[in-house]
């Protein structure tokens, strides 16, 4: 291998896992609501509300830190109507989920207009910096990737493996599994099933607002209307590619970021390939693995089903 | 029963997401009769960029000929003939919508309403009492090319495009020429990221060019276009703007931009609907009109060479004069 050759992939991976991390983020939150059977397609407004209240904490106290804290504020607050809409109101969790994208778009855009007007100049803020760990970034090929990223990455890095062991290893991931399995057993062994649903749709917020402030403190420094722009969407499809594994989650957000970085580079070479094609891939692929995956039941038995104690 | 009480709570939310989302029109009434002028958007109008420079627009023709107006935000595809027509319905003397997209329900709307005057910008259709105003954005880019080949040190230079469509295209396609008539041997790489809204696509598109080599980026994509100028700055190379002066996004990467000066175009229409003078048909708007303009380079007026400023100057001056015409190109030879 010549060292252009190593360059290359370098750089193919770096843009891969810059473009990964929001979905990552949000795909791993929405697999823990979605193990203990809550259906929340509102992930995109989980996202839109992050990067927009990360945003503004950021920019008017300048404090990247606090910007950081309120954008998971903005994701729990979101995820948690939804919660009690399909929780407690026990109402249907896609439209819930659905009417949330919508609502969240139109509050933030609103409040966005609110604050700083019809402007042609755009508000922006400093953003995360990237973070070189000694080391393990001078490792070939992943170093840069992995090793040399923003707080974002590495948070979405740690999120990976503490919630395999928490899904795998830990006596709560087990409690988690069957409440979403059977919720009735698990209220029969003792569980308190609302409780940890409520935690659950808790761990979505905190992780999809994460992921929206990774758009705006640490991809793009400014919040515009709609900025993450069906993100939340493209998460769920790696939630369904990676079928709630975290370690899966991962691979499939790579391989959306990997595609997005490909058609870029291949449109700068000048391959004449519609660019359209590559804007379905993501989707083309989820479909693909959905139609591979008939007759297996890979979801959660009790997945968007509300939870009534007194009911068989 | 609870699920009734849940729903009826997603119905309430779902009237107020609707009230949010689509923008419902604003209008300032008046009780004596004045021309009454509505404006059609088709993305949100605090976009900092194509809808909000048509605002502006509106708003200057509002405050010069005291007019009514009124406008639309987030008006899709399917809804632009119902929104003409509802504006038709209620009387106002000039409808505008701007866009390419517009064009086509205008024209059956005016049909209808042959007393009213419509108007579509950037399109290509036409009626007895239907114009539409193409801005030659492609002069714009021209320079622009002409500059960002100028100013690149690496030979390599990357322009970013929204949704691949005649209107952009045309711009591209122009930016092309110019770069390759300072140094023909230069190299353009080009994305079209599929969206004018997606600013995280642009960055990223506009890092993949910055990683090849480029120095200068161009764009001709809306916000999207935002993200690759806030590329060019995270990674200290140069870069244009479009559709206004966007050297305040960016002031030490933002060399110079195209402006579109969309209050000129509106003025124009307004001006001859109350001279009696609007006529249907296609009317071409360029640098002659003072509507395809360049903004002036702020900090970077005296890091960019004589010559280059002074190549710009006479081409923009023959642009004007006609001795020099941009070919309109739509369709992309990648």
């Amino acid at each position: 291998m010549d060292s252009g050759f190593i360059a290359l992939v370098t750089m193919y991976l770096v843009a891969s896992v810059r473009m990964a991390t929001p979905l990552i983020l949000a795909g791993l939150g929405e697999a823990v609501s979605e193990k203990a059977g809550i259906l929340n397609i509102g992930v995109e407004a989980i996202m839109l509300s992050g990067a927009f209240f990360s945003f503004i904490v950021a920019f008017f106290t300048g404090n990247l830190f606090l910007g950081l804290l309120t954008g998971i504020v903005g994701g729990v607050l979101v995820s948690m109507i939804h919660a009690v809409l399909s929780i407690h109101c026990k109402a249907n969790q896609t439209i819930a989920g659905l009417a949330l994208n919508f609502m969240v778009m139109g509050l933030t855009s609103f409040l966005f207009l609110i604050v700083f007007g019809q402007t042609t100049t755009i508000p922006s803020c400093t953003m995360f910096g990237d973070i070189k760990i000694p080391l393990l970034s001078s490792i070939p090929i992943i170093g840069p990737a992995l090793f040399n990223q923003n707080v974002f990455v590495y948070l979405a890095l740690i999120g990976i493996i503490l919630t395999a062991i928490f899904f795998y290893k830990t006596e709560w991931g087990i409690n988690l599994h069957a409440v979403g399995e059977h919720p009735q057993a698990a209220n029969s062994a003792g569980l308190n099933v609302f409780a940890i649903r409520y935690f659950a749709c808790f761990i979505n917020g905190v992780l999809g607002g994460l992921g929206g402030a990774s758009i705006t403190l640490g991809q793009l420094g400014f919040f515009m209307e709609n900025v993450t722009s069906g993100r939340g969407y493209i998460a769920l499809v790696a939630v369904i590619l990676g079928r709630r594994n975290p370690i899966g989650i991962f691979a499939a957000a790579m391989v959306i970021g990997f595609s997005q970085a490909l058609q870029y580079n291949l449109q700068t070479l000048g391959f004449p390939i519609p660019t359209q094609v590559f804007t379905m891939f993501p989707y083309l692929v989820a479909v693909i693995v959905l139609f591979l995956s008939i007759g297996k039941s890979i979801d959660p038995s009790a997945l968007g089903i509300p939870f009534e104690r007194n009911k068989r | 029963m609870k699920i009734y009480k849940g729903l009826a709570l997603l119905l309430c939310m779902l009237v107020l997401l609707t009230g949010c989302g689509s923008g419902a029109a604003q209008e300032t009434t008046s009780k004596d009769q004045k021309m009454k002028v509505a404006l059609l958007l088709s993305g949100p109008a605090n976009d900092q960029g194509w809808n909000a420079t048509a605002l502006e627009g509106l708003k200057a023709a509002e405050s010069k000929f005291g007019l009514e107006t009124t406008y639309s935000e987030n008006v899709g595809v399917a809804d632009t003939e119902s929104a003409y027509n509802d504006y038709a319905a209620r009387g106002y003397d000039l409808i505008i919508g701007h866009g390419f997209q517009f064009g086509d329900p205008a024209v059956r709307v005016a049909q209808k309403f042959p007393e009213l005057h419509f108007m579509a910008t950037e399109s290509n259709s036409q009626a007895e009492n239907m114009a539409s105003y193409v801005m030659s954005c492609e002069q714009g880019g021209y320079l622009m090319g002409i500059l960002s080949a100028s100013m690149s040190k690496t030979g390599k230079i990357g322009v970013i495009g929204g949704i691949e469509q005649p209107s952009i295209i045309k711009e591209l396609e122009a930016f092309k020429l110019g770069a390759k008539k300072v140094n023909p041997n230069i190299v353009v790489y080009e994305i079209y990221v599929n969206s004018f809204t997606d600013v995280s696509a642009g960055k990223d598109a506009g890092l993949s060019m910055i990683d090849k080599g480029a120095d200068v980026l161009y764009h001709v994509a809306n916000q999207a276009g935002t993200g690759a100028i806030k590329a060019a700055e995270e990674k200290g190379v140069l870069a244009c703007g479009n559709s206004y002066d966007q050297n305040s996004i960016a002031p030490n990467t933002v060399i110079s931009s195209t402006v579109y000066n969309m209050p000129t175009v509106i003025l124009t229409a307004v001006d001859a609907v109350k001279n009696g003078t609007f006529k249907g048909g296609i009317t071409h708007l360029g640098m002659k009109e003072k509507v395809v303009d360049v903004s002036p380079y702020h900090s970077f007026e005296s890091k960019i060479p004589e010559a280059t400023k002074k190549l710009i100057e006479d081409t923009k001056q023959q642009i004007i004069d006609g001795t020099l015409t941009v070919p309109v190109i739509e369709k992309s030879t990648k």
